[in-house]
């Protein structure tokens, strides 16, 4: 089976499936049980009132009622719809977490484990449920089996199909020692054997935790979703008693004026529905549960709502220079030949030397020789040529033809081979191999027989767009910091080349945990990624750690989230992901709040029978006080639905700067917020009219 | 007439003083820093639930006190016996002493008799709650505030001292103070301002 993790990953995919959908119907029903509604005090309010009218309605059957039995059972509907709304916009955010943990648990199962003894590969071999094994247990998996439990390598080498949890179907090599020692429960040895110590009780493993997380549906409330929520149960307030206080001073307004009638409770209900902020309210959850959903969808597994919105606050980003920064592997750019030699022999001696060496940068050399040359590839066969591969001793490679020895390695090895024929190493070539190591590239050095002919340039390739990428982040005001084990003129040529704002050479784990409190003590969020057991340090110390799926066990414990697909540029769109997230949630409070058409629906509506002054502030020219008063209900509840789109998808993030995307979002959600809801309510109004129902 | 009312409405709602609209800074910057994407902050300080719930306190106190204050008023004889003027301009003298009290100078129009033990004790009430008592949330803003630590500006900051800024903190307190208000405000001085334009 496959997640479907990566299929659906594209931001234009569909949002809902039809199962979702049709599933979010029977939860928005369910969810009106009290104990589902009192965990949103917006929406309880609502729902209080939607009892109320419900009352009032029951009282008007009976024929004692405060207004028309029709009119109150209209309002009692749409008021119950708002309630249903909110809850159908959270139900179709869980769905579609749901379906993600349905598919994650179908790997999960009981499989016959081979326990052993003792950490040695071979029989006896105990067969076990994977539900017995506990931590510290070792067992045996052989091809086509399924690897029981999460565990460590202690023994063998093998290639596993770990397509249940990451979605990739290329097979990953374990094996013991080293950063790709951790196996997971629920993936598939595909050849060869492992012995594994068991790291995790069963309930404890990364999948039961990661179907934890996605699940998410009793998730905590996040700091920040806490404090939004009280602000609007303070705003709630303010309402709920400019509302309550209304009835007195229209009784008194009208024994005054002698004229019209009091306010009636219905009325006063949907007002108050109308003021509160329900929009908001209603998508607060959907939005918290849909950051975690994009999340997922960018395939990294956050352990809590909370690290997704710490994402959006990083301000120092820690990025690995291998793999993130520059392509995983050098590549020749250049030949430099010794004084008296021609670039052509040189390139022709490099090529000979490397047609055999299948690293790739052997293959570059190889590539740039044919390119800069036209030099063909030769058959390896027919020339009759002795390969010397490389060893980490010699530390060169090259080649024996026809009695000829060439070799290409680092300078001092070359030198010494060189010399122990009795040949020289000239200072032209000294000069050659430092001034590519000032451009930050690596010198490898040629030499036929006792002759050095000179130096091929290998440089560290800046992936395509990351300099943009990193000007993008400076605009968001986010810092980033290259982490390299190179020297310190290396490091900096390509931090300069790619546009970080600052590196840190010749790192070392302990390095980069001072790095990262240095930057914590300043009051900075710092983000970083890592996969081996020595990151497991500063993985902890982050704010934000994204541990590789890839990496060791104790990388993946020691961050808070995890990224499926191992690729550590994914940091960017994290941090983005985290910044939608808050900005979703700002918008539409910013658009729930400045919705202050209602006030000229309902008022004059209410009021205008005791004061017909106050008709003049029916500046929509609502058709009558009814129409007026459902039209205003009818929107806010509708609106709530129109929403849940965006609520989904989320607002989107542009890194322009902070007062510019202050500017247009105000601009956006602030105006839009005032003048879209008093063109809604008057079409809303028209159509009423058009139906004769007002 | 409304101008005035609604003037001294809005700086009511405010508190009408520094402190009040430290607390409505606090929830326009929650609601502004949100927007840009980051969980907010003012003065390089984190603003988090016991921040707002505090800044929530601070507006909710002063219409509520007027807003109650006018509803026993007018519920009770003893409230209405002050009211020398009919029609909605008598409403607005009420609401006018209550706001008056909770955040201004405690005076009173003529046309209503404040000096009677009810609007004595009730004014009273008013003035100690709305004006003293707020500090108290205030101050505890100010002691949270204080103890935390302070986030270096950058360029990811949202800047609290632009035109922008000052428009969305008159925003807020339009929004969220003045039209807690608007309602009432239909019933006394709006009712009597659309009734003095001719033809009304």
């Amino acid at each position: 089976m496959s997640m479907q993790v990566t299929s659906s990953r594209s931001p234009r995919g569909s949002l809902v499936t039809g199962d979702i959908f049709r599933q979010a119907l029977i939860d928005a029903c369910r969810k009106l049980l009290p104990q589902y509604q009192w965990r949103n005090p917006v929406m309880f309010v609502v729902y209080l009132g939607s009892i109320l009218t419900t009352t009032l309605w029951l009282q008007a059957l009976g024929g004692h009622g405060e207004a028309s039995a029709r009119f109150i059972l209209a309002i009692t509907l749409w008021l119950w719809f708002t309630v249903l709304f909110a809850n159908f916009a959270e139900a179709i955010a869980e769905g579609r977490s749901k379906a993600q943990a349905a598919a994650l648990r179908s790997v999960k199962r009981d499989v016959v484990a081979k326990k052993l003894e003792r950490p040695k590969y071979g029989p006896p071999a105990i067969p076990v449920s994977s539900a017995q094994l506990r931590k510290g247990d070792f067992f045996m998996v052989e091809a086509r089996d399924m690897i029981p439990a999460d565990g460590e390598v202690v023994e063998g080498v093998a290639s596993v199909n770990e397509s249940a949890i990451t979605g990739e179907s290329a097979p990953v090599i374990r094996e013991a020692g080293g950063d790709f020692s951790s196996v997971t429960g629920g993936t598939q040895v595909l050849s060869d054997w492992l012995v594994v110590r068991v790291t995790s009780d069963p309930g404890h493993a990364f999948l039961d935790r990661m179907i934890a997380m996605v699940e998410g549906a009793r998730r905590q409330k996040t700091p920040n979703e806490i404090a939004l929520l009280i602000l609007l149960v303070g705003f709630t307030l303010i309402f709920l008693k400019t509302t309550a206080t209304l009835l007195p001073f229209s009784i008194y307004s009208v024994e005054v004026a002698k004229a019209g009638s009091p306010i009636t409770i219905t009325v006063l209900v949907a007002l108050l529905v109308c003021l509160i902020t329900t929009t908001i309210g209603g998508l607060l959850s959907a939005i918290g549960l849909a950051g975690i959903g994009r999340m997922l969808r960018a395939n990294v597994i956050a352990t809590s709502g909370r690290a997704v919105e710490a994402a959006g606050d990083v301000d120092t980003l820690l990025l690995d220079k291998t793999g993130t920064i520059t392509l995983g592997n050098r590549q020749a750019t250049g030949f430099l030949p010794k004084r008296g030699v021609t670039e052509r022999e040189l390139a022709d001696a490099a090529q000979l030397a490397s047609l055999a060496d299948e690293t790739p940068e052997g293959r570059s050399i190889v590539v740039l020789a044919k390119q800069k040359f036209g030099l063909r590839e030769r058959n390896v066969n027919e020339l009759g040529a002795t390969f010397v591969h490389f060893s980490a001793k010699t530390r060169m490679s090259g080649v024996d033809l026809d009695g000829r020895q060439i070799r290409k390695g680092a300078a001092d090895a070359i030198r010494t081979w060189v010399d122990a024929k009795g040949g020289g190493y000239a200072a032209d070539v000294g000069t050659l191999v430092s001034d590519v190591a000032r451009r930050g590239s690596t010198p490898l050095v040629v030499a036929s027989d006792s002759e050095i002919l000179g130096v091929i340039e290998l440089k560290d390739i800046v992936k395509g767009g990351i300099k943009e990428r990193f000007a993008e982040l400076r605009r968001m005001g986010i810092k980033t910091v290259m982490i390299t084990g190179d020297n310190k003129l290396t490091a900096a040529a390509i931090a300069a080349e790619a546009g970080v704002d600052d590196f840190l050479a010749e790192a070392t784990p302990e390095a980069k945990l001072m790095l990262i409190r240095e930057h914590q003590t300043q009051g900075r969020l710092v983000a970083m990624t890592g996969d081996g057991t020595n990151d497991a340090p500063a993985l902890a110390q982050a704010d934000v750690a994204v541990a590789m799926n890839t990496g060791t066990q104790a990388a993946k414990e020691a961050g808070n989230m995890v990224d499926l697909d191992s690729n550590p540029t994914k940091l960017i769109e994290i941090v983005e992901i985290g910044k939608q997230l808050l900005i979703t949630r700002g918008a539409l409070t910013t658009f729930s709040i400045s919705n202050v058409s209602k006030y000229f629906a309902i008022i004059p509506a209410a009021f205008a029978t005791t004061y017909p002054e106050l008709n003049a502030l029916n500046i929509m020219h609502l058709a009558t006080p009814e129409s007026a008063i459902f039209s205003a209900v009818i929107f806010n509840a509708l609106i709530i639905i129109a929403l849940i789109p965006l609520a989904l998808k989320g607002v989107r993030y542009r890194a322009v700067g902070a007062a510019r995307l202050l500017r247009d979002n105000l601009l956006i959600y602030g105006m839009g917020g005032v003048i879209a809801p008093f063109i809604g309510i008057k079409l809303i109004d028209m159509i009423l009219v058009h139906l004769g129902l007002a | 007439m409304w101008e005035l009312q609604l003037g001294e409405i809005v700086f009511g709602g405010v508190g009408s003083g520094l402190y009040g609209m430290l607390a409505f800074a606090l929830i326009a910057v929650f609601v502004a820093g949100l927007m840009i994407g980051r969980t907010p902050e003012y003065l390089g300080k984190k603003i988090q639930a016991f921040e707002i719930k505090m800044a929530a306190i601070v507006i909710l106190v002063p219409p509520l006190l007027v807003l109650v204050g006018t509803a026993i008023a007018v519920m009770t004889a003893a409230g209405q016996a002050g009211v020398a003027n009919p029609g909605a301009h008598g409403f607005s003298e009420i609401l006018y002493a209550f706001s008056s009290a909770a955040a201004n100078n405690g005076s009173a129009f003529a046309g209503l008799s404040a000096d009677t033990p009810f609007y004595n004790t009730a004014l009273g009430l008013v003035i100690l709650f709305g004006r003293y008592w707020l500090m108290v949330p205030v101050l505890a803003i100010a002691g949270s505030l204080a103890a935390k630590k302070k986030i270096p500006v950058g360029a990811g900051t949202l800047p609290t001292h632009t035109p922008l800024f000052v428009v969305l903190l008159i925003g807020t307190v339009a929004i969220v103070g003045a039209l807690a208000f608007f309602p009432v405000l239909a019933l006394g001085p709006i009712a009597e301002y659309l009734a003095m334009i001719p033809g009304h």
